[in-house]
């Protein structure tokens, strides 16, 4: 089992924001997680890798590398991209000296072309678009060879062959590296292209489990409001 | 019918009690975060864990962005102080210690205080701003995922530069504010170069010296403690960004009174 977590409660400000969450992700599987804007998903992200701390639960990890991307690329600013790749090649104690300049140099421009940026390795963050940022990223979580991987949406904000683009790596480093991945996101069309089993937010509870397939039926409350993306159903805009 | 303690609830004096308080809890547990890494850091340190091209790279920013400010603060202090004393020395027959009145002053005191605020205004507002914009555009919680330390990461490099830092700037800021006594001292009261830089010695100690290098390591180091440490907490976006900044300078500004004071009493009293 690679990401397993049991009745997880995350409260801010008195509010119970993540409420007896319960899943399991196992290696080369994809969960897609989806829900309202404030349902609780990027703190779920955080929870699981450990930035923030639950409240109660238990989260259990296999060993390896836990790699995030997050929902605002979170880029380094005052390092370029190359740097901003090689990161954790750089600076983290025990990949230090395990390559050579030249290798890493290799392992940039190997990343930049698979998330289709060949050549930019010496802009600047703020010289790139929105989108432009996120692959970054992508290729800076990635470096390490992780065997879990979280994305915080991350194909919104990108045009649909960018789009395309992430979510065919999505699928092609679960199958390389087995890893065990979590795709928060809103796009219909990530779940349907990545996700293995999806997981609905609400309220911080879980309010539908299931494969895309049984998303896309409609015969949850739930799922049924979100997939046609209507006012009317159980779920409101909380405050 | 309410109760007493419903009635005390609502007083003003409740109020304000509780608000006082507050006030004292968020201030010990910002102290107690500046502590845990300043004992963090140091440890990074003491175990050589120290990326010296950052060190450098810092050293130069500090140095580049502190030294002009710090310069003309310092030497514009020692023109306003020679300018009000030289004369009067003069005319009392005591001009022949104008050179050692300021020269203590600035070794002692004015040129380590001032420094301290110039680099404060300067530095720490900028290593504030630097590291609370990182905290709340998720920089440091992407370093702390890609498993780097950010306290080795972003500490270590800074604090190291302002306690090699700021004893440079202090040093050529005090040889630029002696200067600077020598030549108003000589416009204002016509006090000859010769006897002020005759009597600049006579009241100078290596044991000063060594006092206000000292005071120096520790300004530095304090400064860019507390700074980086007001960043590292900063939350709530461009807003966080500016309570983070203006902390900084206020704990910063308390911080280098109170070591001077502590100073004061262990070596001068
Ligand atoms: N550091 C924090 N302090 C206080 N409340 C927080 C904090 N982080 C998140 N929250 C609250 O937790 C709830 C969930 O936030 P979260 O970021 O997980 O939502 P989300 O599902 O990722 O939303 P979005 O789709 O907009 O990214 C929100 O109501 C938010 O106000
Ligand atoms: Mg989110």
């Amino acid at each position: 089992m690679a990401i397993e977590v049991k009745n997880l409660i995350k409260v801010y400000d008195e509010r119970r924001v993540i409420d007896d969450v319960s899943f399991k992700v196992r290696d080369s599987e994809t969960l897609a997680v989806v829900g309202f804007s404030g349902s609780g998903k990027s703190t779920i992200l955080k929870l699981i890798c450990g930035l923030v701390e639950q409240d109660s639960g238990d989260i259990i990890k296999s060993d390896g590398d836990i790699a995030m991307v997050f929902q605002y690329s979170a880029l380094f600013d005052s390092l370029n991209v190359a740097d901003n790749i090689s990161f954790a090649l750089h600076e983290r104690r025990d990949l230090r000296k395990k390559y050579t300049e030249k290798q890493i140099r290799n392992i940039v421009a190997e990343k930049l072309e698979m998330v289709g940026l060949k050549g930019i390795e010496n802009k600047f963050p703020s010289e790139l678009s929105g989108g432009m940022q996120k692959r970054v990223s992508f290729a800076r979580a990635i470096v390490t060879g992780p065997n879990s991987i979280l994305y915080d949406e991350p194909t919104s904000g990108l045009d649909p062959i960018s789009s395309t683009l992430i979510e065919d790596y999505i699928v092609r480093l679960k199958d390389e590296t087995r890893a065990a991945s979590i795709v928060v996101t809103h796009q219909m069309s990530t779940i349907e292209r990545t996700a293995d089993r999806v997981i609905m937010l609400y309220d911080g509870k879980i309010v539908f489990e299931g494969t895309p397939r049984e998303m896309l039926a409609k015969n949850n409350e739930y799922t049924k409001q979100f997939v046609t993306a209507s006012l009317e159903g159980p779920m409101h805009m909380l405050a | 019918m309410i109760t007493l303690k419903q009635y005390y609830r609502q007083s003003a004096t409740y109020k304000i009690l509780r608000g006082m308080l507050r006030q004292f809890g968020s201030f010990l547990d910002t102290l107690g975060k500046i502590t845990r890494n300043g004992i963090e850091t140091a440890k990074y340190i003491f175990h050589g864990q120290i990326r010296w091209n950052e060190v450098i790279e810092q050293c130069r920013r500090f140095g580049i962005s502190s030294l002009p400010i710090t310069l003309s603060i310092v030497s514009m202090t020692t023109i306003i102080v020679s300018s009000q004393v030289a004369n009067e020395m003069v005319k009392q027959g005591g001009g022949s210690f104008v050179g050692m009145l300021l020269t203590i002053l600035i070794v002692r005191e004015l040129g380590v205080i001032m420094s301290g605020f110039a680099i404060i205004s300067m530095i720490g507002s900028s290593l504030a701003s630097e590291i609370a914009t990182m905290r709340v555009t998720e920089q440091i919680d992407a370093i702390e995922v890609l498993k780097v330390n950010p306290i080795q990461y972003l500490f270590v490099p800074r604090v190291l530069s302002g306690i090699i830092m700021m004893p440079v700037v202090l040093i050529i800021a005090s040889v630029v504010g002696v200067l600077a006594g020598a030549v108003s001292s000589n416009l204002a009261s016509g006090l000859s170069y010769i006897s002020y830089f005759d009597s600049m010695w006579l009241g100078i100690y290596m044991k000063d010296l060594f006092v206000s290098i000292l005071k120096a390591v520790c300004f530095g180091g304090t400064i860019a403690l507390i700074s980086c440490s007001c960043g590292y907490y900063a939350s709530g976006g461009a807003k966080g960004v500016g309570q983070a900044t203006t902390k900084a300078v206020v704990w910063s500004f308390v911080a280098i009174v109170i070591w001077d004071m502590f100073f004061a009493i262990a070596f001068f009293f």
